[in-house]
């Protein structure tokens, strides 16, 4: 208890410290000490980020291991994860002590196999989108009829209407571009607007050390 | 350097002056806010998942700690913690999804800290927070954590953070397998999906005062405050700055 006790007034100490030295520095002049300060944080951040990618691989390779050693529901797919995973790995190497003879003798098989394999997959998915949110917009409406769900509805038939290259459509294209330009532009800067001062009075709690999330 | 730097500061100023004066208000004067449903429905959620012994899937998107979705990061985390409280009682060990590998540690630690809570310690594991990597436009993170939630028999997922595009795949998913879905993101794509097709929805400061919302200590009530009086600022700022463009 009392470690725990501890280890919670060192971090909020260093979170307050830290962060109060982040917010002068970003406020002063880039060459200021302050300024210097904060930018040797921000790039500690960074290295630290890029460090922390390992401990998502271990943490990976551990749920999907636990999901084979336990044959959870669906193990199978967690093999052909880790089975990825090492294929990933085993290519890279090859790629970097520059192993490879024959028809591929200097290509980089890691990057060609990510082109083929993943950004396919991705691009598929991306194609799948259009559905899920038209299927979406029409589950919207069997489950509420409300004013804003119907205007939601009708804005999203004007949109794609609009896009279709028809003659004696420009009319409709222009409603489009109004409803892109006015209403639309104008509550998504409402909304992200309002995260941005949600995220203001979090960071304020977060600086005063009243944020109790990060501690341990 | 920031630009505008005057104007931050004052921000950052007023915010702390107003949260400060709304922690004396709260502990002065009972304050009702007003109803946001889905943190109705969150705590009804959790009681009935312990119920009927069902798993929750909390999902942080790719919401980072380190980067500009750090606060949205921290408080997806607290109201992670605040539920899991109530759901770590239960045998069922909540599932949490984040696509940054620092915000990993911070999920693990919020789960930890729920079984601590509950003096349960020894039921935690580690693995109950899973790491996916974003990819390119975050859809590997959605096909992994589909498959996951799905697999793992989830009954609800609450997607909690920053979502693009890609949370339509894993709301499709969460909806074709029968989950209760509850969404939110600050990116506006991430937004509209969530509008589509969650049951219930928080947009877009909604999410930073739900820990006001869930037993909010008064400092918390003082920020829900804070927003309120920065809202009214920027609405009549907005309308001073139209009015001398007429």
């Amino acid at each position: 208890m009392r470690r725990h006790r501890l280890l919670d007034i060192l971090s909020t100490v260093t979170v307050i410290s830290l962060g109060l030295v982040t917010v002068i520095g970003l406020l002063s002049d880039r060459d200021s000490t302050a300024g210097e300060m904060a930018g040797f944080l921000i790039q500690l951040v960074a290295l630290i980020s890029a460090l922390a990618v390992l401990v998502g691989i271990v943490n990976l390779l551990a749920v999907h291991t636990g999901r084979i050693r336990h044959t959870e529901y669906g193990w199978p797919y967690s093999l052909i994860v880790l089975l990825a995973a090492v294929a990933v790995v085993v290519l890279r190497i090859i790629d970097r002590a520059e192993g490879w003879s024959g028809d591929l003798e200097g290509e980089t098989v890691s990057l060609r196999v990510f082109e083929a394999v993943q950004v396919s997959l991705e691009s598929a998915l991306m194609g799948l989108l259009v559905f899920f949110l038209v299927y979406a917009a029409y589950r919207l409406m069997r489950r509420d009829v409300t004013v804003w769900n119907v205007l939601f509805l009708a804005a999203i038939v004007v949109v794609l209407v609009g896009w279709i290259p028809l003659e004696n459509m420009d009319a409709l294209g222009d409603v489009r571009d109004w409803l892109v330009r006015v209403p639309v532009s104008a509550g998504a800067r409402g909304i992200l607007i309002g995260v941005g001062l949600g995220t203001v009075t979090v960071g304020v709690r977060v600086l005063l050390g009243q944020d109790r999330s990060y501690r341990g | 350097m920031i630009e505008n730097n005057e104007l931050t500061l004052v921000l950052i100023l007023v915010a702390l002056a107003a949260t400060l004066a709304g922690r004396l208000l709260a502990k002065r004067w009972r304050l009702h806010w007003r109803s946001i449903p889905a943190y109705v429905v969150l705590p009804e959620s959790a009681a009935d998942a312990v119920e009927s012994d069902n798993r929750i899937h909390f999902s942080m998107g790719s919401s980072a700690i380190g980067q500009a979705s750090t606060v949205s990061a921290l408080v997806t985390a607290e109201l992670v913690y605040r539920l899991s409280q109530r759901l770590v009682v239960s045998r069922q060990t909540p599932l949490i999804t984040v696509s940054d590998p620092v915000t990993l540690t911070l999920a693990q630690d919020t789960l930890r800290r729920a079984y601590e809570y509950r003096c349960r310690i020894e039921r935690y594991h580690s693995r109950a927070a899973a790491w996916y990597p974003q990819g390119a436009r975050s859809l590997v993170f959605a096909a992994g954590v589909s498959s996951l939630a799905a697999d793992a028999d989830v009954s609800r997922s609450v997607l909690l953070g920053r979502f693009g595009y890609e949370l339509a795949l894993l709301g499709e998913s969460a909806l074709r397998h029968g989950q209760v879905l509850i969404a939110h993101s600050d990116r506006i794509e991430g937004q509209a999906v969530a509008f589509a097709q969650a049951q219930q929805v928080l947009i877009g400061e909604e999410l930073y005062v739900g820990p006001a919302y869930m037993n909010g200590r008064l400092i918390e009530q003082g920020s829900v405050i804070a927003l309120d009086l920065l809202r009214w600022l920027v609405i009549v700022g907005v309308l001073i700055t139209a009015l001398q463009a007429l």
